[in-house]
C-alpha cells in the first residue's frame, strides 16, 4: 500500500493561536497608542520634547515596549501566512521560520535601540 | 484561467480575485489587503522614527509636514485599514474559536458599520485637530 | 415548453495540447438544467468532450464543475438560474485539482485525504492515482479492492458528503498548498472523531487536523460552507474542531 503522506500526524502548531492572543492585545495597546499619540496630543502630533517627556513615563515605556512586541508579532505571524499559502516544503518553512524570527528579533531591537536614544 | 495556470505564485494569488465568490471571501480578502499595508506601514513608521535620533529640529519639521491635509488623509486611510483589519480580525478570532459561525456574515456586516461610524468620527476629529 | 438557443463556452483540453475554449450553441428546453445542456454539446457537436455524470440528482457528485467560474453542480443547476439569456455560458473544470480532459479532473487527493481520516475507500486506485497540481497528469488507473477489515464500524461514509469537491475547488487556500488536508478532508477528520469513544483514536484524528496544514491553515474565507451543494458545513466543522483543540491545549495548560 501507498503511504498516504495525509495520515502522518505533523507537528502541532500554535502559531495561529499567537495570532489571535496578539491580536486581542492590539486592540488594547493600538488602541491605546493611537488615541495618546493623535487624539490626547494637541495638535494630534507630539513634538520632540513631548515625545521625550511621554517616553520617559515609566508605565507609558512598558506599554509601549509591549506594544512594540505584540505589533511586530502579529505582523510576521501574518506574513508567514500569508508565504505558507505559497505551499512551500517543510525545510523551506523551516527556513523561512527562521528568517522571520530574525526579522522581528531585529525590528524589536531597533524599536528598543531608538526608544533608549530619545528617552537618553 | 485558473485551472490551466500551473504556476504557483499566480494560484497563491487567487485570493485577490474575488469576483462571484460571497461576504466571506471578500472579508478574507480585505483582511489580508489590510494586513499587508499595515506591514508595509509598520515598517515605515519606524523608519521615520529614526528621525527622534536626529534631535529637536528633524523631528519637527517631520511634525509640521505630518501636519499637512495630505498627510492627515493618508492618516484616515491608515485608520481605515486599522479599523477594517482590527474589527474583522475579532470576527476571525470569535468564528476561529468556534463561537458565533453560522452568523459569520451579520457579524462582519455590523462590524463593518462600527468601523465605517467609528471612522467618521476620527475623521472628523482629525481634519479638525 | 420553449425551446432556447444556448451558446456554451466550454474549456477543453486535451493531453499535450494547449488549451482553449470552444463554443456550442445547443438547442435545449427551458426548463433543462446546465447538464442537459453540455450532454447535447457532446451529442450533437463534439463527442471529444469529455465530462462526468452518472445520477442526474446530486446523490454522487461526479458531475461538478464551474458554472460562470462558480462551483456547482450542473445536475440540479436550472439553465434559467444561470444564464442570462445572452452571453455565453462558461463551463470550466473545478479548480486546485488536475485537469485530465476537458471537464474531468483527478480527484485522487480528494480521497487520500478522506482515506486519511479512515473514512472507506473500496478501491485503492481511487485514493493513491498521482495526485500534484503542478502537472496534467493523465493517472494510470490500476483498480484493486481494498480489503475491509472484519470490523466494519470503523468505516463510514460521510453522510451527507457526496465527495463531489465543490468545496475543495473554492477554497483560497487549497489553490497552491498541496498540504492542506482542505475543507473535506477536515470535515471527514470532525466526522469520524464524532464517530467514535476510542480516546486513542480521537488523539490520532485530532492530532492530524491540529498541524499547519490542517485546521490552522484555513483563513476564514468560508467559501466551502458557501458552495456546498449538501450542506455540509465544512468550515463549521473545521472551526468546530479548533474549540476542542483550543480546550485541549486550555485543559492541559491548566493541567486537568
Amino acid at each position: 500500500m501507498i503511504e498516504n503522506p495525509f495520515a502522518e500526524e505533523p507537528k502541532p502548531t500554535a502559531a495561529w493561536l499567537w495570532q489571535v492572543f496578539t491580536g486581542v492585545g492590539l486592540v488594547i495597546l493600538l488602541g491605546l497608542h493611537f488615541i495618546a499619540n493623535h487624539f490626547v496630543a494637541k495638535g494630534g502630533l507630539r513634538d520632540f520634547a513631548e515625545v521625550v517627556a511621554y517616553l520617559r513615563n515609566p508605565v507609558i515605556l512598558c506599554l509601549e515596549v509591549l506594544f512594540l512586541l505584540c505589533v511586530t508579532t502579529h505582523a510576521l505571524l501574518g506574513v508567514r501566512a500569508i508565504i505558507l499559502d505559497f505551499g512551500l516544503s517543510e525545510r523551506t518553512e523551516r527556513r523561512l521560520d527562521r528568517v522571520l524570527k530574525i526579522l522581528g528579533i531585529l525590528t524589536v531591537g531597533y524599536g528598543l535601540m531608538v526608544t533608549i536614544m530619545v528617552i537618553r | 484561467m485558473a485551472t490551466l495556470d500551473s504556476r504557483r505564485v499566480s494560484r497563491a494569488g487567487r485570493w485577490l480575485d474575488v469576483r462571484r465568490r460571497r461576504l466571506g471571501m471578500w472579508a478574507y480578502a480585505l483582511n489580508r489587503i489590510t494586513g499587508i499595508g499595515l506591514v508595509v506601514y509598520l515598517y515605515l513608521h519606524l523608519g521615520i522614527l529614526s528621525l527622534l535620533t536626529r534631535g529637536q529640529s528633524a523631528w519637527d519639521s517631520f511634525v509640521s509636514l505630518a501636519r499637512s491635509p495630505f498627510y492627515l488623509a493618508l492618516d484616515v486611510i491608515l485608520l481605515a485599514g486599522i479599523l477594517i483589519h482590527g474589527l474583522n480580525g475579532m470576527r476571525i478570532a470569535l468564528t476561529g474559536c468556534g463561537i458565533g459561525v453560522g452568523a459569520q456574515k451579520a457579524i462582519f456586516i455590523v462590524l463593518m458599520i462600527v468601523g465605517a461610524i467609528a471612522l467618521g468620527v476620527a475623521a472628523l476629529k482629525i481634519f479638525h485637530i | 415548453m420553449n425551446m432556447l438557443k444556448v451558446p456554451l463556452q466550454i474549456f477543453r483540453h486535451k493531453p499535450g495540447q494547449p488549451s482553449r475554449y470552444d463554443t456550442f450553441t445547443v438547442e435545449i428546453p427551458d426548463s433543462a438544467h446546465v447538464i442537459d445542456a453540455i450532454d447535447a454539446a457532446w451529442a450533437v457537436h463534439d463527442p471529444s468532450l469529455t465530462f462526468r455524470r452518472a445520477c442526474h440528482h446530486s446523490s454522487c457528485g461526479s458531475c461538478a464543475i464551474r458554472i460562470n467560474g462558480v462551483e456547482k453542480l450542473p445536475c440540479i443547476t436550472k439553465l434559467s438560474d444561470v444564464w442570462d439569456g445572452r452571453t455565453p455560458l462558461r463551463l470550466d473544470p473545478l479548480r486546485n485539482f488536475p485537469v485530465v480532459s476537458d471537464l474531468v479532473v483527478d480527484i485522487s487527493g480528494f480521497f487520500q485525504r478522506m482515506s486519511a481520516a479512515e473514512m472507506a475507500i473500496t478501491c485503492e486506485a481511487e485514493a493513491f492515482l498521482p495526485f500534484t497540481v503542478d502537472r496534467f497528469a493523465v493517472a494510470e488507473l490500476e483498480p484493486k479492492a481494498v480489503e475491509l477489515p472484519a470490523d466494519f464500524s470503523r468505516f463510514n461514509r460521510f453522510e451527507q458528503c457526496i465527495e463531489c469537491g465543490i468545496c475543495m475547488s473554492a477554497c483560497p487556500t487549497m489553490a497552491a498548498d498541496e498540504r492542506f488536508l482542505g475543507p473535506a478532508g477536515l470535515a471527514a477528520i470532525y466526522q469520524a472523531r464524532h464517530k467514535t469513544d476510542d480516546s486513542r483514536k480521537v488523539a490520532h484524528l485530532l492530532g492530524l487536523a491540529d498541524g499547519e496544514h490542517g485546521v490552522w491553515r484555513c483563513h476564514s474565507a468560508f467559501e466551502c460552507t458557501e458552495a456546498c451543494p449538501q450542506a455540509v458545513d465544512p468550515a463549521g466543522k473545521i472551526m468546530a474542531l479548533r474549540r476542542e483543540l483550543i480546550a485541549r491545549r486550555f485543559s492541559k495548560l491548566w493541567g486537568k
